[in-house]
């Protein structure tokens, strides 16, 4: 038994391998000619999901502080004692909920559903929960601080996407599931293929998700408490195996709803905050931030890069206005199909629909998690905007290039300001909650990836569905060991990678290939198995390919070449006469550095420049995905598909012979 | 599975289910439809057309912020108005046919 899971595991490690770049090709050219500009613009979309993978990028602070703001204050210095004294408080609780489920986690069906027994109202916690990353609560408040309105545009996606789930994905995969995608797809199909797939899908899309989470969580630590990368990596993945291994659904769901209120907590209390320091008016809060001169210089020097202001133009307002941030219309577009379509396809999120009894209940936990993530990114609007006018955009770009250390600065302001016992404590409270998200959401991923190998690979395929409770359980625990295990090395091995990447990916791939054959699984009667495995296959492909041909990558000579124009500029500077500043020098020194590395190198397929211009693939990929799995199912007619459309259909539609978690 | 089997296709023809059937493709697919063009109008609008985002409404409120927040708002309402339709009309002609089949 152990060798098959262990060929499972080789299996998987393989396909991850996928997951980081080659090192760029080095190319010894030193150089001596040089200028200045900015480095690569501001972090890329995917940023928001991902905090601190352009968080970390402390480097750029030399040539980023561009600004006439305060000197030189670039860290957020948390209280180490109390920090660390909330994060073992936090460990402490949820411990105690993994002693507790693990006492109540017998069966496959507890281990995998919580049996089942979880209300809609909890799990409506817990979604919300999977959709507060670290990445929304830190990132997206920071872009919103930098760029104004379009950072919050950016969080209608995530709000959006719950529509479609409430309507065509929850009850249906509710009433004709039990504990995997792998379920839902096999249910009118040859079982080991399309299990096998989905299995190979689903373990794809978490393992890409859950490296982004664990890289960013190394790098936050390492950010904050001067954690060592590889420990907080470590110590992350070492917590989220135990959460899945003792505790499995149940501690899973209970660790999501203890960090989702915390997290709503600390978000109303900031959003709150904010607005008392505006008397409670939002109208002379906005006014007071079109009218603040820092926020004027920010988008006239950094955004717009105009260095001598245009007669006539309100560079206040334009920091309400679309456009400065997210500036190709159709990238736009091709993010929103992927936010509303692939978070449906997401089997984290799915698996939670099993957790609860009835469509009624699943029914009841979308709208519960829609209004927590409504109010919680509404709320974050307020906080990324009061970041801006308290903060100043230069003080939180000089920072954090990416903006993603806004809602903690703004925490340890409001506290009292750093150093001060309430800004300690504030802000110590802020990351805690930040480091609770990161474990919450992590642990959900571990769970869906292990689920898909043990109960899809190891049950179904490998024993045809002959294993008693006891063996499933078993296995289901091993498995979230190697997963926990594999996503640990990985994260440290992708230490210095882009993971922004690894985040598209994942909702893409879920857009163009679960959702999909999720979709047609449900409503249309001649989808078959050629169907499904054209649309994970074909879906997962064309998505995985353009994203690695796209601008999310990592381009050597790009990176080169603008270290190539700080060089000369700085070089020129020097010719000129002028002494540069020590931070110009360290600049230099990068720059050169940065030049010598990268120049003539390629990307991890071999690019000088991206091919595909969308950072997004969605409005390619999902179409194609689509087109596949009708092509795919019009090749071969499957009769027995065909007659037992009627069974999932009425199933789906009437809850009939519903999978009761505590079916034993 | 719960130990009961059912003649599936049988139900498939049964009146009830069918008019069951009819009304939640039309609704669900209905809504699904018209909320996906109220969002795709966001990026469409703010891509394509940013000078109607640039409108000042309320005092230096625009209307692409207002225009932001009704996508919350349209959220909230089709969700609500979802649960409505489910709790009343379909989970009740949901009972009635599990009744006439049991």
């Amino acid at each position: 038994m152990f060798t098959r899971i262990l060929s499972a595991m080789a299996f998987v490690l393989l396909l991850a391998s996928v997951g980081y770049a080659a090192e760029p090709v080095k190319s010894p050219v030193p150089t001596a000619t040089a200028a200045a500009s900015q480095p690569q613009a501001a972090s890329s979309p995917g940023a928001t999901q991902t905090p601190a993978a352009a968080a970390a990028a402390p480097t750029a602070a030399a040539a980023g502080a561009k600004a006439a703001v305060p000197a030189a204050p670039p860290r957020v210095k948390p209280n180490r004692a109390i920090t660390i004294t909330m994060f073992l408080a936090i460990i402490g609780v949820t411990l105690c909920v993994v002693v507790w489920a693990a006492k109540r986690t017998s069966s496959a069906s507890d281990f995998y559903a919580a049996g089942g027994g979880i209300t809609g109202l909890q799990n409506g916690w817990a979604i919300a929960g999977d959709y507060m990353s670290a990445a929304s609560f830190l990132g997206m408040s920071g872009l919103i601080s930098l760029y104004g309105i379009d950072g919050f545009m950016y969080a209608v996606g995530p709000a959006f996407s719950f529509i479609v789930i409430l309507l065509v994905i929850a009850e249906p995969c509710r009433n004709a599931g039990k504990y995997t995608l792998g379920d839902i797809l096999s249910f009118r199909t040859s079982p080991k293929p399309v299990r096998a797939v989905a299995a190979l899908s689903t373990v794809t899309v978490s393992l890409f998700y859950l490296i982004a989470q664990m890289v960013g969580a190394g790098k936050l630590m390492q950010v904050l408490l001067d954690i060592p990368y590889r420990v907080s990596v470590i110590g992350v993945g070492v917590l989220m195996i135990g959460y899945v291994f003792f505790g499995g659904m149940k501690a899973t769901t209970w660790v999501q709803i203890i960090k989702a209120s915390l997290l709503m907590t600390g978000t109303c209390l900031l959003a709150l905050l904010v607005m008392v320091k505006a008397g409670m008016n939002p109208m002379q809060f906005f006014a007071d931030i079109v009218g603040h001169p820092h926020i004027q210089d920010h988008v006239r020097m950094a955004v717009l890069k105009d260095p001598l202001p245009v007669p006539g133009f309100d560079y206040g307002q334009r920091f309400m206005e679309p456009g400065l941030f997210l500036k190709n219309p159709l990238d736009q577009i091709s993010l929103g199909m992927a936010w509303a379509l692939g978070a449906a396809g997401l089997p984290h999120i799915l698996m939670r629909f099993f957790t609860v009894p009835s469509a009624k209940e699943a029914r009841k936990s979308i709208v519960i998690a829609l209004f927590i993530n409504g109010s919680f990114f509404f709320l974050i609007n307020i906080i990324g905007f009061g970041a801006a006018l308290h903060l100043s955009p230069q003080l939180i770009g000089s920072v954090d290039k990416g903006g993603n250390m806004a809602t903690l600065l703004l925490a340890q302001f409001l506290g009292g300001g750093a150093g001060s016992l309430g800004g300690d404590i504030f802000l110590a409270f802020i990351c805690a909650v930040a480091f609770a998200t990161i474990l919450a959401v992590v642990s959900g991923l571990v769970l869906a990836a292990s689920a898909a190998i043990a109960h899809d690979v190891y049950v179904n395929i490998i024993m045809d569905g002959k294993a008693d409770q006891h063996t499933q359980v078993k296995v289901a625990r091993v498995t979230s060991v190697f997963v926990g295990v594999a996503a640990i090395i990985m994260g440290l091995m992708a230490e210095k990678e882009n993971v922004v990447a690894l985040v598209a990916l994942a909702f893409a791939v879920a857009a163009s290939g679960n959702f999909p054959a999720i979709i047609l699984s449900l409503f249309w009667k001649r989808f078959n198995t050629s169907g499904v495995i054209c649309a994970l296959l074909i879906g997962t492909l064309t998505a995985l390919g353009l994203v690695l041909i796209s601008p999310v990558m990592t381009y050597p000579q790009k990176v080169a070449d603008d270290a190539r124009k700080i060089v000369v500029t700085l070089e020129k500077k020097i010719a000129g006469g002028t002494v540069l500043a020590d931070k110009d020098l360290k600049a230099l020194d990068k720059a050169r550095v940065d030049f010598a590395k990268n120049d003539g190198g390629s990307s991890m397929v071999g690019l000088k420049a991206p091919i595909f211009a969308l950072k997004n693939p969605g409005i390619v990929s999902v179409p194609i995905g689509f087109l596949a799995a009708i092509l795919g199912t019009l090749l071969f007619r499957d009769k027995r598909a065909e007659e037992m459309f009627d069974e999932i259909e009425v199933r789906q539609i009437t809850g009939l012979g519903i999978s009761q978690g505590s079916d034993h | 599975m719960a130990g009961k089997s059912y003649n599936w296709s049988e139900i498939a023809r049964n009146p009830k289910y069918l008019e069951l059937k009819r009304r939640k493709r039309v609704f669900l697919f209905g809504w699904w439809g018209a909320s996906s063009a109220y969002y795709f109008l966001l990026p469409v609008l703010s891509g394509y057309f940013p000078e109607l985002f640039k409108v000042k409404l309320i005092g230096v409120i625009n209307f692409g912020y207002l225009f932001i927040l009704s996508q919350y708002v349209m959220t909230f309402f089709v969700a609500l108005y979802y649960t409505k339709i489910a709790n009343s009309e379909f989970d009740r002609m949901t009972d009635e046919l599990i009744r006439e089949i049991a």
